[in-house]
């Protein structure tokens, strides 16, 4: 016949024998052919949408698609009622009532120069290297108040999801950390050479 | 030059370069994946998007990864994939380029977002990732 393919076979499968497959077959090798790479970009990121939204339902450490209440990022949905924030006060009553150890999750160096009395340094930009050095120090049946910089410093938020993920269960962290513990001129321990043991007092 | 380009563009070069590029994108996906928390703290340090989308963004960058990888590795819509590849490489390069230029000491986050890798956004990143960036762009125009 005039203008058929050389190559059909006429045996090949007809759209009413097969409806769905074969027109679903069409379908895609249209869509291949002339479908623009940029819309089909535009269907990757949709079928990315849909495979994280599905994994971060079914995991058990999931995070929600927007920050907590409190501002905070990446916190896992099991998490966030076990990681409480309090403020410079409430942390003033546990600190004198010796109920709570309070752990420094900033740099040594910054430790060494002041801390909270009494707090043990555990510096979270080194956590996974210190942590089994350091493990020992941290009970399990006492509250611990975990403290970092400030405002936007997340590391005793981190390292508060650390020790959840180690079964601990009781821990706080102290809400804009070492910055709120001094502005409301809580005491701290000073070390002006640097150096613990040197010159220590506290103010 | 003209030998240069016939070799860049023939489908043996093209189908490695997926191979390669899809490889490290499946690769870099899965421990973002998997601590999807993690890696939001990451995001959150290079201090580049409003805190409403640091979240979405980790649930959704390491996904495209994987399926950006996977595409180029098993050879469909490549040119999709190496348009996406090329964005995604190419918003990597913006991220520790102004992470270096403000002075920021964070994690990279590429590989590793367990804190164990010790790897720090650096211009050395920055250089790898110009390879990167030349394969996806190939792969994006070319395949």
């Amino acid at each position: 016949m005039a203008g058929s393919l050389p190559d059909s076979k006429p045996n090949a499968q007809t759209p009413s024998s097969c409806p769905i497959v074969c027109g679903g077959a069409r379908l895609l090798s249209w869509a291949a052919l002339r479908v623009p790479h940029a819309l089909r970009a535009a269907a990757l990121l949709l079928v990315t949408l849909v495979a994280a939204a599905v994994y971060n339902a079914a995991t058990p450490f999931g995070i929600p698609w927007g920050p907590s209440p409190d501002n905070r990022v990446g916190i896992p949905r099991v998490f966030e009622s076990r990681l409480p924030q309090i403020d410079a006060a409430k942390a003033l009553s546990l600190y004198e009532a010796g109920e709570a150890l309070f752990v420094d999750s900033r740099d040594e160096d910054d430790y060494e120069r002041d801390h909270i009395p009494g707090a043990v340094s555990a510096p979270m930009r080194r956590w996974a290297e210190i942590w089994p050095d350091i493990e020992s120090e941290f009970p399990r049946d006492r509250l611990l108040v975990l403290y970092c910089y400030g405002a936007h410093c997340g590391l005793s938020t981190r390292q508060g999801k650390e020790l959840l993920r180690q079964e601990y269960g009781k821990l706080v962290v102290l809400d804009y950390g070492w910055s709120a513990w001094t502005d409301h001129g809580h005491p701290t321990v000073e070390h002006p050479e640097g150096h613990p043991g040197e010159a220590e007092g506290e103010h | 030059m003209r030998m240069i380009g016939r070799i860049i563009t023939h489908r043996v070069f093209l189908r490695l370069a997926g191979l390669i590029v899809g490889g490290v994108f499946v690769y870099a996906s899965w421990d973002k994946i998997t601590q999807a928390d993690r890696f939001a703290d990451i995001v959150h340090d290079y201090d580049m998007l409003p805190l409403v989308f640091v979240n979405a963004f980790a649930l959704m960058m390491p996904w495209t990864e994987l399926v950006v990888g996977a595409t180029l590795i098993v050879g469909v819509w490549r040119r999709a994939s190496g348009l996406l590849a090329t964005a995604l490489t190419a918003s990597f390069m913006v991220a520790i380029a102004q992470a270096e230029i403000r002075g920021l000491d964070i994690e990279c986050g590429c590989f590793d977002v367990s804190g164990m890798s010790g790897t720090e956004a650096s211009w050395d990143l920055f250089v790898r990732d110009i390879a990167l960036l030349l394969g996806s762009v190939l792969l994006w125009r070319r395949a």
